[in-house]
C-alpha cells in the first residue's frame, strides 16, 4: 500500500527579525519615522524539505537552540513559513510543557474546548470525558478553574487530553518531563501500548532511548539546518558525535 | 477566499458545535463571574437609557415621540457594536491558548465571541419588545415589518466582525490602537442618530446616514420596529455592501498580520 502523506514541507524556512527596541505603538512609529530600529535577523530554520507519512513516528534530534521547536511550530501550522510550501492534512496538536488551555476555565470546560478544537464532536468528548479525568487523576477538581491547579496538575490534564482526544498529527516536545514518577510511568506505558500505532507523531526528545524505541525515522538538526533525515540509528550517531 | 472558508466549515460538521460551545463559555465567563450576573446584561441598557432620557427629554426637552423606546432600540444596536469592537481588540492575545498549540482557524475565535455578544443582544431585544408593547404609551403595536430586524442584525454582525478583525490584527503591530479606537468610538457615538431625531441628524450632517455604517442600521431599525415601515432599501443595501467591503478588508488583514500573531504577541 502506498503510504499517504500526512505532512509535506518543501523548501520551508523561517527567519525571525528582532528589533532591539520594539516599535509597537502608533506613537512610537510616528516619532521614529526617520530613525528605524536596529534589527537583528535570526535564521531559525534554513531551507528545509521533508515529508511525513500517515502513521509514522518521527524523532527530532539536535542540541539546544538548533531550531527543533521552531520547526515543530512551523509544521504544526502555528507559525507561518517565510518561504516554500507546507501542506498539513488534518488537525494538529502541539504539546510541550503547557498545551492550549485557558487558566480562566475549569478542567471540565478546558476538556470540552480542547476536544472540540482537536476536531471531536461534543458527544465524542462526552464519551471520553471520564477517561481523561481518571487518567489525569483530577476527579475532585473537575469544576475548579485551572488557575488554581499546580503546574503538575495542569501538565497532567494536558497530557491526558492529548492522549485521549489526540489530533491527526501530534507534535510532542519533551513530554516525558511531565508529572511525578508515577505519572511518568503511566505516560510511558501509554506509548508502549497500542496508542502510538496508527498515529502520526513527531517526537522531540533528548532521550536517545525514547527515540530509538519508538521512531521509525529521525531527523538530526544543527544550526537551523536539517543535516540528516532518515534512519533513526544514523541520526542518533550523528547527534552523539555532535555532543562530543 | 470567503467561499472556501464557508465551505470548509460546513464540510467539518463539528465546527458549528465548536462555535456554539466557545460562544456559550464566553458568555458564561462574561456574566456569571460577577455578582450581578446576567442581571447586568439586562440592567445596562435600561441604565443607559435612563441617563439619556433625563438629559434629552427632561433637560433638553426633545420632542421625539416615544422617546424612551427610540433611545432603547438605538442603544442596543450601538452597545452590541461597541462591545463587539472595543471588547475584542485584544482577542488574539486573550484567546492565544486556542491557536498557539494547534492549527485552528482564527476566524472561528472571532465568530464565537461575537456570537456570545449576540446572545446578549437578543436578551436586550426581548426586553425592548416587552417595554415597547407593554409599557410604552405611544406604541403602534406589532407589525409584519418587525421581522426585518433579523436581517438588520445580520448586517450589524458582519459590520462588527469586520471591524473587530481589522482592529485586533492592527493591535499586533500597534498596541495603542485600543486608545485610538476609544476616542474614535466616542466621536462616532455622537455622529450616530442615537438620541437625535432623524430630521435633526440629517439636517446637521447631510449624507452621514451613508457615511457612517452604523447610522443606517439604527435608522432602519427604528423604521421596522417603531414606525411600522419597511426599511429604506437603498440605505439597507448600501450598509450591507459597506459591511461586506470592510469584512473583506478584515479578512485580508487577518491573513497578512494575523498569521504572525503566535510569534508576535
Amino acid at each position: 500500500m502506498e503510504p499517504t502523506p500526512a505532512l509535506v514541507a518543501r523548501n520551508i524556512s523561517k527567519t525571525f527579525v528582532i528589533s532591539e527596541d520594539s516599535h509597537n505603538t502608533v506613537k512610537h512609529r510616528l516619532f521614529n519615522i526617520f530613525n528605524p530600529p536596529r534589527k537583528k535577523r535570526i535564521e531559525a530554520i534554513k531551507i528545509t524539505s521533508l515529508e511525513i507519512n500517515k502513521g509514522e513516528c518521527i524523532g527530532l534530534l539536535g542540541r539546544n537552540g538548533c531550531g527543533k521547536s521552531t520547526l515543530v511550530k512551523l509544521l504544526a501550522g502555528v507559525y507561518p513559513t517565510d518561504t516554500g510550501f507546507l501542506k498539513i492534512n488534518g488537525s494538529t496538536m502541539l504539546m510541550n510543557l503547557g498545551v492550549g488551555m485557558s487558566h480562566e476555565l475549569t478542567a471540565r470546560e478546558n476538556i470540552y474546548v480542547s476536544g472540540s478544537v482537536l476536531g471531536l464532536k461534543i458527544k465524542e468528548v462526552d464519551a471520553i470525558f471520564d477517561e481523561i479525568i481518571d487518567f489525569a487523576e483530577l476527579r475532585e477538581f473537575v469544576d475548579t478553574k485551572i488557575k488554581f491547579f499546580s503546574s503538575g496538575m495542569v501538565a497532567r490534564l494536558g497530557f491526558s487530553i492529548a492522549v485521549k482526544a489526540g489530533a491527526d498529527i501530534m507534535f510532542l516536545d519533551e513530554i516525558f518531563a511531565v508529572g511525578d514518577m508515577k505519572f511518568q510511568e503511566k505516560a510511558i506505558k501509554v506509548f508502549e501500548s497500542s496508542w502510538i500505532q496508527g498515529k502520526t507523531v513527531v517526537l522531540v526528545s533528548h532521550s536517545m532511548e525514547v527515540i530509538s524505541k519508538y521512531c521509525q525515522r529521525a531527523g538530526y538538526m544543527k544550526d537551523g539546518v536539517m543535516k540528516f533525515f532518515g534512519d533513526t540509528q544514523t541520526a542518533i550517531q550523528l547527534y552523539l558525535a555532535d555532543n562530543q | 477566499m470567503l467561499l472556501r472558508v464557508v465551505k470548509d466549515w460546513f464540510s467539518r460538521s463539528n465546527k458549528i458545535e465548536r462555535l456554539w460551545l466557545l460562544a456559550k463559555i464566553e458568555f458564561k465567563l462574561r456574566y456569571y463571574e460577577n455578582k450581578l450576573g446576567l442581571l447586568w446584561a439586562l440592567l445596562k441598557p435600561v441604565m443607559d437609557m435612563s441617563i439619556y432620557y433625563v438629559v434629552f427629554k427632561i433637560i433638553l426637552k426633545s420632542d421625539t415621540p416615544a422617546f424612551a423606546s427610540f433611545l432603547f432600540i438605538g442603544l442596543i444596536f450601538w452597545n452590541f457594536f461597541l462591545e463587539s469592537t472595543t471588547g475584542t481588540i485584544q482577542i488574539l492575545s486573550t484567546k492565544k491558548y486556542l491557536y498557539e498549540y494547534s492549527n485552528m482557524n482564527k476566524l472561528e475565535i472571532y465568530i464565537s465571541t461575537i456570537l456570545s455578544n449576540s446572545i446578549g443582544f437578543f436578551f436586550n431585544l426581548v426586553m425592548f419588545l416587552v417595554f415597547y408593547h407593554f409599557i410604552e404609551i405611544d406604541s403602534i403595536g406589532f407589525t409584519i415589518y418587525n421581522f426585518w430586524v433579523i436581517l438588520l442584525f445580520f448586517n450589524l454582525f458582519i459590520l462588527s466582525l469586520a471591524i473587530s478583525l481589522i482592529l485586533s490584527n492592527l493591535y499586533i503591530i500597534a498596541k495603542d490602537i485600543s486608545q485610538i479606537w476609544q476616542v474614535f468610538t466616542s466621536f462616532l457615538f455622537f455622529l450616530s442618530p442615537i438620541f437625535y431625531s432623524l430630521k435633526v441628524f440629517k439636517d446637521a450632517l447631510p449624507s452621514f446616514d451613508y457615511g457612517n455604517p452604523i447610522a443606517g442600521i439604527i435608522i432602519n431599525g427604528r423604521r421596522v420596529m417603531m414606525e411600522g415601515k419597511p426599511p429604506d432599501l437603498e440605505l439597507f443595501i448600501w450598509d450591507f455592501s459597506f459591511a461586506f467591503f470592510l469584512l473583506l478588508t478584515g479578512l485580508l488583514i487577518l491573513n497578512k498580520l494575523g498569521s504572525k500573531a503566535a510569534e508576535k504577541l
